[in-house]
């Protein structure tokens, strides 16, 4: 069976060896970290291998191909096991596989030293199973279950440092606050399967669920399951995981935040994307989620002094582009958009790990002082990295972006449009600002970095060096191949639905929005250059003169402390406070009483056993007249 | 009509006497030698693992109903016969009481105190619970559900540690509670069905009268549901985890909890199917408030053991709802999910237990930091923990998905009310992990070694278990399916 269909030994091949590795380093090769680590990235290599081999075999897909096994029989309730080959799985395959590696590779040189280093390779390769396995899904119930190893093994990655308190709260939070989404998802997911029936995802996808289900339901379970992508992807409400999340280190905040924890989310969107369109309004209302969580995160971002957070906030905002294309209509513009943002985000991550690393501090201020411009391949790639994130011709995040634009332009309500152009301002600005306070330090400080350079450093920094190098080329050229990813993406999908939304129709009128959003665009990187790059310049933002605001927008619209203030009120002295004194005071209270009440009322009946015959004799006489008068009467 | 095939070796009686025997080896044996006397505890709660795992594996699901079966009449002016089986339902459970034991044993190596005692005792204990799990007979349930009880008691009281006279007294006087609305229950059932048997497959085939099951099913559930830890009945369970030595949780935890809704399943669902209807509604409401109850009061615990005690709570409160649902996939879910949770707390009391020897201490806020220096010992704890939050690939998740799927569609409020449940649930877990496990290294404790290998094993064996049928359900549903198609068809 396997040696006659190479594509379903591919899928397992992908699917299995990243948890086979996992399996063996935490069960055997702890001890040896080179054999763990190779074990890891022999099988993320061999993985990638299959997924390119997959991706380039289904490119003339035109149905979707399954493979199913049932793993749990239940009744009528049957949960299968397996694969989904078609060209929206096989293309986050890929991005999730290529990015997996690069990070991969990275970290053998930022994590050399570490004394959990084949821990962190074992985590590494359970995420990428989970990541990889909930990708080519073909049911719901399995989709749900890897997001949910997802969820698991970024608790288990971003607490790596398990000894700083900040790290594991923070990892707590993460696993707390997703699964508040995915309980959500589970619900709207149990809602479809009993009216359903089923929840493998082409037959959720197809026709027949809008004529089994009333309407009202399927917007009920639409936004119910979108709940998982509020979590996942870092949605407001729930968007406070995802700054505290930079916790863990450097790469894996490279791999949560580009293309695969956090992209998950934007991928069940898409994977559901007609499930969705039937349901106009939980269209309107991921689009409502995606603007307003673009707009706050942007606004974090342009006051945030970490490099780190600033990546973090400008990721979240980045997933409201997606979301907001998604809501909008334009399927491909933001699965594009993702496939973008995994490359330079991933790159502009790396970068910073490098600073990071060389700096030991997360200031872009600080480093800046001590010369961060000094180290020219990073500075290099993280500049192209941040041209790409604010939308700049040619690299990949302008047309990405474009085309978002234009999916927003299609919308009939041009709120949202100019929504999504107020967000290219800020996000020219804010990544700007960091740009160029890197490359422009106010004031150099003395620096001895250069004596530090200790033997052997120079292998770690090239095995760091060319995931940069290979990411930025990438980011650079892959703009250029919208057409060739429509066509790709599109392939299936027109086929199966027959439709082609106007979003992408309406490409060609577009050339007053593309010259409006490049001198948006232009406009957030002058007033970053007024403020940070010119020679003399501040390096004060225009918020500094709002202290107000900008209070409110470092301390994350209070996000943070309401969710504290409501978990303190309502869970810990609200219900846990009540139910607890209950459990004391009125069931063991009550329990207690009776015991005592049974003492007692023993001790009282003991005084009838008082040894006095006549007494008893008394009461015996008494109780037999009653008798006989009961009796007589 | 349920099938019988009858068995060519009398497996069930031979696994019931090897803890007879067992414990009356360990009576023969002198005190002071009492490496001894653990290995032949061990070397006895080996051969009762082989024999439950034999005849999980030879059972064969295609043929399902009653296998392995053993009936002779004992008392026959009552009614009384020793009959003995193994179907879908209590065969994994009987596989659940040999792993405990096993382990158990392995854990409590480093006793000292009085070992013979407690070995004999621990023996006796399990006959009990061994016995209520094969017997078809009402009369014979009654007997080995109280025998299963009594040792409890001096076990705690002997054994235990904090508040242990307190506990011990608790829990036994809830459990006799139990039992005094058992055996009316059962006697009622005997007079009403005239056919002078306590036969539990003659008393299904009786048909009782809707009234007369209405009132034998509460009392029932009720009396088995304290040992379940149904809500508002579960306040001995958490004192009793605490109070009791390491193995003792264990069992107790592990399969006495189990004993609970297993009598749930076995004699009151299974005799009383109307009645069962009419108190669902109640039922599945107590499972829910159980489930969010116990979930937020293990938020406020400081005591490890109480934290798990009440977990437990909030777990059982799933094996409730799956009950409650009387549904293929409710009752599929609720039978996987005493089964995983009763691994996973032994997997948790074993690990409590290590480190409660080495640290003297379950406070979590004593504790900390202790991943760094025994990493071992922990990772089987958070192992233990994650399957509580119902990560998948351990086999709670399995359990709880099929149990919140099947009460979603039976009764919806309540079912989307335990589902939120589980948030506070992974929110207590993990809150737990991190206070005791992470964090700075605590130079107290640094001088502690991590577990040997030796002492490690019940804890490997455990957690390969929930591993296992994490991430290969199919090994235990289509067994628990063979039965519970059947039953459902019953109602």
């Amino acid at each position: 069976m396997f040696v006659k269909d190479p594509i379903l030994l591919a899928c397992t091949i992908t699917v299995v060896l990243p948890f086979l590795s996992f399996l063996t380093i935490i069960c055997y090769t702890r001890k040896w970290e080179k054999v763990s680590c190779s074990i890891s990235i022999g099988a993320i290599l061999i993985s990638l291998i299959c997924a390119i081999y997959l991706f380039i075999a289904s490119r003339h897909f035109a149905e979707p191909l399954q493979y199913k096994l049932p793993w749990i029989i239940s009744g009528k309730t049957i949960i299968p096991f397996g694969f989904l080959v078609d060209h929206l799985s096989m293309l986050m395959l890929v991005i999730v596989a290529v990015i997996a590696s690069l990070v991969q590779i990275y970290s053998l040189g930022y994590m050399a030293g570490d004394p959990g280093f084949s821990r962190y390779y074992a985590f590494q390769s359970l995420f990428a199973w989970a990541m990889m396995t909930m990708t080519v899904a073909p049911s719901m119930i399995q989709f749900y279950i890897f997001w949910e190893l997802v969820g698991l093994a970024s608790y288990l990655l971003i607490g790596f440092y398990y000894e700083k308190w900040s790290a594991s709260q923070a990892g707590k939070k993460a696993f707390v606050v997703t699964r508040i989404g995915d309980v959500g998802m589970f619900i709207g997911l149990v809602i479809l399967l009993l009216f359903y029936g089923n929840l493998s995802i082409v037959g959720v996808n197809s026709a027949a669920v809008a004529k089994q289900i009333p309407a009202p339901l399927i917007t009920i379970s639409a936004i119910l399951i979108f709940c998982g992508v509020i979590g996942k992807s870092a949605q407001f409400p729930l968007l406070t995981w995802l700054p505290d999340a930079m916790e863990g280190p450097t790469p894996v905040s490279a791999l949560l935040h580009s293309a695969t924890m956090v992209a998950a989310g934007v991928y069940m969107f898409a994977r559901l994307f007609p499930f969705f369109s039937g349901s106009a309004d939980a269209l309107q209302f991921a689009l409502l989620i995606g603007t307003i969580t673009m707009v706050l995160s942007s606004t974090m971002a342009m006051v945030a002094r970490d490099i780190k957070q600033v990546w973090a906030y400008s990721t979240v905002s980045q997933l409201g582009y997606m979301v907001m294309a998604l809501g909008a209509g334009g399927y491909v513009s933001g699965m594009f958009h993702l496939t973008t943002h995994a490359g330079f985000k991933a790159l502009l991550f790396l970068c910073s790990g490098v600073f990071i690393h060389h700096y030991h501090t997360n200031d872009f201020f600080v480093m800046s002082r001590q010369g961060a411009r000094s180290l020219k391949v990073p500075m290099v790639c993280m500049t192209i990295g941040a041209l790409a994130l604010s939308g700049v011709f040619p690299f990949s995040g302008f047309f990405s972006k474009e085309s978002i634009m234009v999916a927003l332009a299609s919308h009939p309500n041009k709120i949202w449009l100019a929504a999504g152009l107020f967000g290219e301002v800020l996000t020219a600005y804010y990544t700007f600002r960091l740009i160029f306070v890197m490359l422009f330090p106010k004031e150099m400080e003395e620096t001895h970095h250069e004596e530090e350079h200790h033997e052997g450093e120079g292998i770690l920094y090239w095995l760091m060096g060319w995931p940069l190098i290979i990411l930025a080329s990438v980011t650079c050229v892959l703009g250029f191949f919208e057409k060739q990813f429509e066509h790709y993406l599109l392939g299936d999908y027109i086929l199966a639905h027959g439709v082609e939304h106007g979003a992408e129709a309406a490409h060609a009128g577009g050339h007053w929005l593309t010259i409006t959003a490049i001198s948006l665009v232009a406009i957030g990187v002058a007033v970053a250059w007024l403020e940070y790059g010119r020679k003399g310049a501040s390096q004060e933002g225009f918020l500094s003169r709002m202290p107000a605001i900008e209070k409110l927008f470092a301390r994350r619209w209070y996000m943070d402390h309401f969710y504290r203030w409501a978990l303190d009120m309502i869970i810990y002295s609200g219900f846990t406070n009540i139910f607890t004194r209950n459990d004391r005071r009125v069931i063991d209270g009550g329990i207690d009483g009776l015991c005592r009440g049974t003492e007692g009322s023993g001790r009282i009946a003991s005084f009838l056993q008082s040894n006095m015959v006549q007494y008893n004799i008394f009461v015996m006489v008494a109780i037999l007249g009653f008798v006989a008068l009961s009796f007589l009467g | 009509m349920i099938s019988m095939e009858m068995a060519n070796f009398p497996f069930l009686t031979v696994l019931l006497l090897t803890n007879l025997v067992a414990l009356l080896v360990i009576m023969f044996i002198p005190p002071e030698r009492d490496k001894l006397i653990k290995q032949v505890s061990l070397f006895f709660a080996g051969i009762t693992v082989v024999i439950s795992l034999y005849l999980y594996v030879t059972y064969d699901t295609s043929k399902g109903g009653l296998q392995f079966v053993e009936r002779y009449l004992w008392i026959k002016s009552l009614g009384v016969h020793y009959f003995v089986g193994a179907d879908g339902i209590n065969l994994p459970m009987l596989l659940l009481t040999s792993v405990v034991l096993f382990t158990g044993v392995l854990t409590m190596w480093e006793l000292e105190t009085r070992v013979k005692e407690f070995f004999a005792f621990m023996y006796l204990l399990v006959i009990g619970v061994y016995g209520v799990f094969m017997s078809f007979d009402l009369f014979f349930i009654f007997v080995w559900y109280d025998v299963a009880l009594f040792p409890m008691y001096p076990l705690i009281v002997i054994w235990g540690s904090t508040r242990k006279e307190y506990g011990g007294m608790k829990l036994t006087l809830y459990l006799l509670a139990g039992s005094a609305l058992i055996l009316p229950a059962i006697l009622y059932l005997w007079t009403k069905s005239g056919l002078n048997t306590f036969d539990l497959i003659a008393l299904h085939n009786a048909g009782f009268t809707k009234h007369v099951q209405i009132i034998a099913f509460i009392m029932l559930y009720l009396g088995f549901g304290i040992l379940a830890g149904v809500w508002p009945f579960h306040t001995w369970s958490p004192v009793g985890h605490v109070a009791a030595p390491t193995a003792v949780s264990m069992i107790h935890a592990g399969v006495l909890m189990k004993l609970g809704a297993y009598g749930i399943l076995r004699v009151g669902m299974f005799l009383c199917p109307e009645g069962l209807q009419y108190w669902a509604q109640l039922m599945a409401l107590l499972a829910t408030i159980g489930i969010v109850y116990g979930a937020f009061i293990g938020l406020a615990q400081n005591d490890l053991k109480y934290v798990v005690g009440y977990s437990s709570v909030s777990h059982m409160g799933i094996v409730g709802l799956g009950l409650a649902t009387m549904s293929v996939g409710g009752l599929n879910g609720a039978v996987f999910q005493m089964f995983s949770h009763g691994v996973m707390t032994a997997l948790f009391f074993s690990s409590i237990g290590y480190i409660y020897d080495k640290t003297h201490t379950k406070m979590i806020d004593e504790l900390g930091g202790l991943s760094k220096i025994m990493p071992v010992a922990s990772a089987f704890f958070i192992i233990a923990a994650l399957c509580g939050v119902g990560v998948p690939c351990l086999s709670s998740f399995w359990a709880e998905i099929l149990v919140f799927i099947a009460a979603v569609k039976a009764y919806p409020v309540r079912g989307i009310l335990a589902i939120c449940g589980i948030v506070i649930t992974s929110l207590f877990m993990l809150r737990v992990v991190m206070k005791t496990f992470y964090g700075p290294k605590n130079e107290k404790y640094a001088h502690i070694p991590d577990v040997p290998l030796f002492l490690a094993t019940p804890r490997i064996i455990l957690a390969g278990i929930l591993l296992l049928f994490g991430l290969f359900p199919r090994l235990i549903l289509d067994v628990i399916q063979s039965a519970v198609i059947p039953f459902v068809g019953g109602f």
